[in-house]
């Protein structure tokens, strides 16, 4: 029973919700509204304290075997202190938890991103090497693209963003679109199994 | 010389570069590409009154690149008396995107609830824009500052999609493709993108199909939308930085290979 009543739930859900994207009978558009606002938005509730209180649990285990404990206070008082300040101040514009946002997450989050600049410069110092005939040729493309998207490269010579503009739009989009097909057809296929209750993983794989 | 170093001149030098050409004033223009051109002249086409729902959909910390083509753009839709619902489906973008609507909208004396409304965030995104195409209202009952939706005088001719223009999502990941792939096909809806320039080409297959109209990417593209626009602003501002940036890489590269190669012929093992 364990079993079979979450397969029956996701046979019935998936085929529901398959059907009703063919119809636009007033029915189909209620079950439509009811799942997409209101059952969804609750199951996205619930899996937020899922996340929250397995991130306490990490975090309290990490703090009682002495690891990384400064991180792991940091964390847990952030984890606090954002609602805390929603809850007495709300969310509004000129709240304590926006300024909170503003001045401490924003900073940090774009200090975080552009440290991304520093090790790519690293990166590209280091390892961006011709030591292979196909590792010279990324190389070139990679220093051609590098050079087409700026404002200089026209003023250099005209055909390289060209040659960018082609780069993107045939070889670079193939694969793009190879992977994409692949991901269509891979959603499809694991949307399939798990309607008709052959991937069984989310039970634990019983 | 030892990595640390090594690595530690590689820092120096982009920062010393970098803050260099952000304190430099020198004007770089280019040609508008083809979808910044696009996009320019989509919005130029629009008459007066026309409804464009702007979602931003990004981090704090994308903001430098992504900014300045939401400022530029909403720059454009506000002088062109255009109305615009704002909105976020990233938590985080919520508070940046009011702001910034709010900032332009006084620059153009346009009035909250009758040229411009924010609706706030909404969770689950894909629900969301499910959602939406069937009725706002019932997504986004209240806006950002708590009024009823459907007392927003703004929103009197809204229902759904069907009498919004165009969704612009301002993006650094892949929540504009999911605008592309449930507003798009289920409702018809058009969209644009403006993206971070990392994220241009996983948009290159929407773009070619026809899914996603037009796109504006990176501190380049909100350069050249604003050279269009005729109001060098923040894309602009930041483009020697970026090309200072992208020069230093292309010569640490070519570095690293005449070292690389050199060592190689010490060692006796020439050629690829």
């Amino acid at each position: 029973m364990s079993t079979r009543l979450p397969l029956a739930v996701c046979l019935v859900s998936g085929v529901v919700m398959f059907l009703q994207y063919f119809s636009r009978h007033p029915v189909a558009k209620l079950v439509y509204q009811t799942v997409t606002n209101d059952w969804w938005q609750v199951i996205f509730a619930f899996t937020l304290i899922v996340g929250v209180a397995g991130f306490i649990k990490i975090s309290l285990r990490k703090i009682s075997r002495k690891e990384d404990v400064t991180y792991s206070l940091i964390a847990m008082g952030g984890l606090i202190a954002m609602p805390t300040l929603a809850m007495i101040g709300g969310t509004g514009i000129e709240s304590p938890f926006q300024w909170a946002f503003e001045n401490l997450l924003a900073p940090m989050q774009a200090t975080v991103f552009s440290l991304l600049a520093f090790f790519v410069a690293s990166a590209s110092f280091r390892g961006f090497r011709a030591r292979s005939i196909p590792a010279a040729i990324l190389l070139a493309t990679a220093l051609l693209v590098l050079i087409g998207r700026l404002p200089l490269a026209e003023h250099i010579s005209e055909s390289i963003p060209e040659l960018t503009f082609w780069i993107k739009n045939y070889p670079s989009m193939a694969a793009r679109r190879a992977i994409l097909i692949g991901i269509g057809l891979g959603s499809m296929t694991t949307a399939l199994r798990v309607i008709l209750g052959i991937e069984r993983t989310y039970l634990s794989g019983k | 010389m030892d990595r640390q170093k090594i690595r530690w001149i590689i820092f120096t030098g982009l920062f010393v570069i970098v803050a260099l050409a952000y304190t430099v004033e020198i004007k770089m223009v280019s040609q508008p590409s083809f979808e910044v051109k696009k996009s320019f002249d989509y919005i130029e086409s629009l008459p007066e009154g026309t409804i464009l729902m702007v979602s931003f959909d990004h981090e704090a910390s994308s903001l430098p690149e992504v900014q300045p083509i939401s400022l530029v753009l909403i720059r454009h839709a506000f002088r062109n008396n255009l109305k615009i619902i704002g909105l976020s489906l990233f938590a985080e973008g919520t508070a940046i995107g009011y702001r910034t609507l709010n900032r332009i909208a006084a620059e153009y004396d346009k009035r909250y609830g009758y040229d411009y409304v924010f609706l706030g965030f909404k969770p689950q995104h894909i629900a969301a824009i499910l959602g939406m195409g069937e009725s706002i209202y019932d997504v986004f009952p209240r806006d950002y500052l708590g009024h009823l939706t459907d007392t927003i005088p703004i929103m009197d001719s809204v229902e759904n999609y069907d009498d919004i223009e165009m969704v612009i999502s301002i993006t650094d990941g892949d929540r504009a493709v999911q605008w592309i792939e449930y507003a798009g096909p289920r409702y018809n809806q058009k969209i644009m993108a403006g993206l971070t320039a990392a994220m241009i080409t996983s948009y290159d297959p929407y773009l070619s199909s026809g899914q996603l109209s037009s796109v504006i990417g990176g501190l380049k593209g909100a350069a050249e939308y604003e050279n269009l626009y005729g109001e060098p602003g923040k894309g602009n501002r930041g483009m020697p930085a970026q090309t200072a940036a992208h020069l230093y890489l292309v010569v640490l590269i070519v570095i690293g290979n005449i070292i690389y190669f050199r060592n190689r012929k010490r060692q006796g093992r020439g050629g690829l």
